[in-house]
């Protein structure tokens, strides 16, 4: 019913939205922080950079999955 | 293997059957370099050593390259003022150089510390950024899109890690980084593989973080460049989009050179100075 590319790409799909929901989350409380306090924008920016760093991390390993997926 | 325009013409006459095996080709490393479409120089070095191939490739080129331009930056385009304010070229390093300095190795392992390793991170900082941003001009290849090349920089960071950690704390120090205080003494049964397996998981993400960025990045440049091969004329407008991601590409490749170099001092001071 399925094929490995049709899956890979459904996979690829879920995991945007883990990333998303993931990093939108991050920056919406940054954006928070820095309306309340907008003297440690910059303490904030960076955290939030780290933050969104490692989430990017793991949900670029999922994608690299997803492309071995492809190529099998 | 066939020279870049072949390659071309074989994927448009087969449809876009072929696009995806042509674009995993060209950000893959291979035994030669074409500069130019048509243009194939061989670097074919069959030279191994206890096994190991050690050939010179093309992204071990490109990593020769780099270094050769990160010494013409610093080594002879660079010129010490000390009397005058610096302009040009001088200007932008040391910009770079200071931001580096101060934001990030002062920032994650303190002022003295950081300065003395300031050096090392500078090296992360350039080199990656250099690697990544002759990705983006058409004549080179992008070194950072191998994951040997990334794994290598982070096996480095895990060296420092660990010098780093047993320089200051001392060997038994070292080893209690991995019992953090403050929990019962039957936790540490199953924490201390935990902890230990975070030291080998740092440099791991950080070898995935920037090899997926820059390869994701080609990936997509070239895929919206396929569509023109998939669909010819009307493919046409997907320029636009492939010049909208290549920008996005000049931005990404200073982030993730920042971003390794951050991830490294903030890892290193860790294990130099831990909080807990």
């Amino acid at each position: 019913m399925f094929s490995a590319p049709g899956l890979a790409a459904i996979g690829a799909g879920l995991v945007v939205i883990g990333a998303g929901v993931g990093i939108g989350r991050i920056a919406g409380s940054a954006m928070d922080g820095i309306s309340r306090q907008p003297e440690a924008s910059n303490k904030i920016q960076t955290a939030m950079i780290i933050g969104a760093a490692l989430i990017e991390g793991v949900a670029f390993f999922c994608a690299v999955l997803c492309l071995l997926a492809l190529n099998k | 293997m066939s020279s870049a325009a072949t390659d071309a013409s074989q994927a448009a006459s087969s449809g876009g059957q072929d696009v995806s095996a042509y674009v995993i080709h060209h950000v893959g490393n291979s035994d030669s370099w074409h500069p130019l479409p048509g243009v194939g120089v061989p670097l074919g070095g069959d030279f191994h050593l206890f096994g190991i191939d050690l050939g010179l490739s093309l992204h071990a080129l490109m990593l020769l390259i780099a270094g050769g331009i990160v010494f013409l930056l610093f080594g002879i385009l660079y010129k010490k003022q000390s009397d005058r304010a610096p302009s040009g070229i001088t200007n932008m390093l040391e910009a770079l150089v200071l931001f580096v300095r101060d934001e990030i190795c002062v920032n994650y392992i303190g002022e003295k510390d950081g300065k003395r390793l300031a050096p090392f991170f500078l090296n992360f900082f350039f080199m990656v950024l250099v690697l990544n941003l002759m990705g983006l001009i058409p004549l080179f290849s992008t070194a950072t899109a191998n994951i040997s090349v990334t794994m290598g920089l982070a096996l480095i960071t895990l060296t420092m890690m660990i010098i780093g950690g047993i320089v200051k704390n001392g060997l038994v120090g070292f080893f209690q980084l991995f019992l953090p205080p403050g929990v019962p003494k039957a936790v540490y049964i199953i924490l201390f593989p935990i902890e230990l397996m975070g030291l080998f998981i740092k440099p791991f993400a950080l070898t995935i973080r920037l090899f997926a960025n820059m390869l994701g990045g080609h990936i997509v440049i070239f895929s919206l460049l396929g569509l023109i091969i998939s669909f010819g004329w009307f493919g046409v407008p997907s320029l636009a989009l492939a010049l909208f991601v290549f920008f996005l590409e000049l931005l990404v490749a200073f982030i993730q050179a920042f971003i390794f170099t951050m991830l490294s001092a903030m890892f290193v001071g860790d294990m130099m100075h831990p909080s807990h």
